[in-house]
């Protein structure tokens, strides 16, 4: 009966978090097709290894396997094709995290409100991959720094790292396309 | 206006995610009454959440998704339309069919079981406020007196959830759980809209273990009617 009981927590648990799955695969990928791959590799190797599974909240779990099978879908096809992508323009950015240089105070944050999908999406699309999980996971799928930690297997001060330069980055990335204000500052 | 304390710099970011402890945000609140630079940082910062939130809204994961993954997580014999219990009975002499059987029981869907084969009348209840539970379930016991064959599949969807909730009562003060429970045992599902717990902000935890959950209470009424031949009967 062992199974039975099983079956029905991996429904309970780990069925519900398909669409936050399927997002997160979303942004990693950066293609529906491939998000799909990485979903249905992932919850087959979740439901096999359910068993290694303890506690009731499956949702970083569940979202640590689907992670690491987009992972592996990057690596495949960047060992597949010699060509570099379209993040580098973004992702290259030599300036260290932190150095934020000017403040012109509300209208840039303004502005940056203001974005637009299309723009917001693409410039999310050009970070780096790692970069792209920490935001994701934060603003878009709301974890805690210790899920963001599990999900993405790395310690605590690398997560609060790659937080506070993926958002730089991407500032930086929006403020090159926005609508130029306050150029005096 | 670049602010020259790095260490309050540092923590916008935790602060803004709600990562500091308390003498670390009030710490970093004074410090923000004073600097005009981290201000504006944290105001870009959230505009930034604001902005991502509003513009990169969730995906739902494709329905021929859950469908393939469905297929996939069934063993051959289920996809067939055996139940598993008949394959388990099949395979259960030798070992070789033991572990075949193992095989049946470990990967057997893990989704709401599929209905017995065997039985003819199939009904799935919607119901979608709690102010009618109470009556639904009353239909219910009438219904399965009458036709104790009967398949049913309760669907609660909308407020129609609440009275799966852990601790939910009606309003004479009588909970809901036992008898919940006592209808599940004579083989009604009750299956939970995960969409309206999201909608709603409830917590997967807060639903009694009696229920399952479905992605979407409307899917599973249209997959039920479509695909496994239940009758709808809305309360």
């Amino acid at each position: 009966m062992l199974d039975e009981v099983e079956r029905a927590r991996f429904a309970r648990l780990v069925l519900p978090h398909m669409d936050a799955a399927y997002s997160l695969a979303r942004w990693l990928t950066r293609d529906p097709a491939q998000a799909e791959e990485a979903v249905q590799e992932g919850y087959l190797r979740a439901f096999k290894f359910f068993g290694t599974f303890r506690g009731e909240d499956a949702r970083p779990w569940i979202l640590g396997v689907v992670r690491n099978a987009c992972f592996r879908l990057l690596e495949q096809e960047k060992a597949g094709r010699s060509t570099p992508f379209d993040e580098q323009a973004h992702g290259e950015d030599a300036a260290a995290p932190g150095t934020v240089v000017r403040f012109p105070v509300d209208p840039e944050a303004a502005a940056i409100e203001r974005a637009d999908r299309e723009l917001l999406q693409r410039c999310l699309r050009g970070l780096a991959p790692e970069y792209r999980e920490a935001l994701v996971l934060r603003e878009l799928q709301g974890c805690s720094y210790r899920e963001i930690g599990q999900i993405a297997g790395v310690p605590l001060g690398t997560v609060m790292s790659r937080l506070a330069r993926a958002r730089r980055l991407l500032q930086r990335a929006l403020a090159a396309d926005l609508p130029q204000r306050g150029t005096g500052t | 206006m670049s602010c020259q304390d790095q260490d309050a710099a540092r923590r916008l970011d935790a602060y803004l995610d709600a990562e500091l402890d308390v003498p670390g945000t009030l710490a970093l609140e004074e410090h923000l009454r004073s600097c005009a630079g981290c201000r504006a940082v944290l105001a870009r910062l959230s505009a930034l959440r604001t902005a991502l939130q509003r513009e990169a809204p969730p995906e739902k994961a494709p329905e021929r998704l859950r469908e393939r993954l469905e297929a996939r997580l069934a063993p051959p014999a289920l996809r067939a339309g055996l139940s598993w219990q008949w394959g388990f009975a099949l395979a259960a002499p030798g070992i070789a069919a033991l572990a075949i059987a193992l095989w049946l029981a470990f990967s057997a869907p893990a989704f709401p079981p599929l209905a017995p084969q065997a039985s003819s009348m199939r009904v799935v209840y919607h119901i979608s406020s709690t102010a009618t539970a109470r009556g639904a379930l009353r239909n219910l016991a009438n219904h399965l007196n009458a036709s104790p064959e009967v398949r049913v599949v309760v669907v609660a969807h909308n407020d129609g959830v609440d009275f799966l909730l852990r601790g939910a009562r009606d309003e004479t003060g009588q909970p809901f759980e036992p008898e919940v429970r006592r209808f599940l045992e004579r083989g009604v599902d009750f299956r939970v809209c995960y969409n309206t717990l999201e909608r709603r902000h409830i917590g997967a935890s807060e639903v009694i273990p009696a229920a399952t959950l479905v992605p979407s209470g409307i899917a599973e009424i249209s997959r039920l009617q479509s695909k496994e031949g239940y009758s709808y009967m809305r309360l």
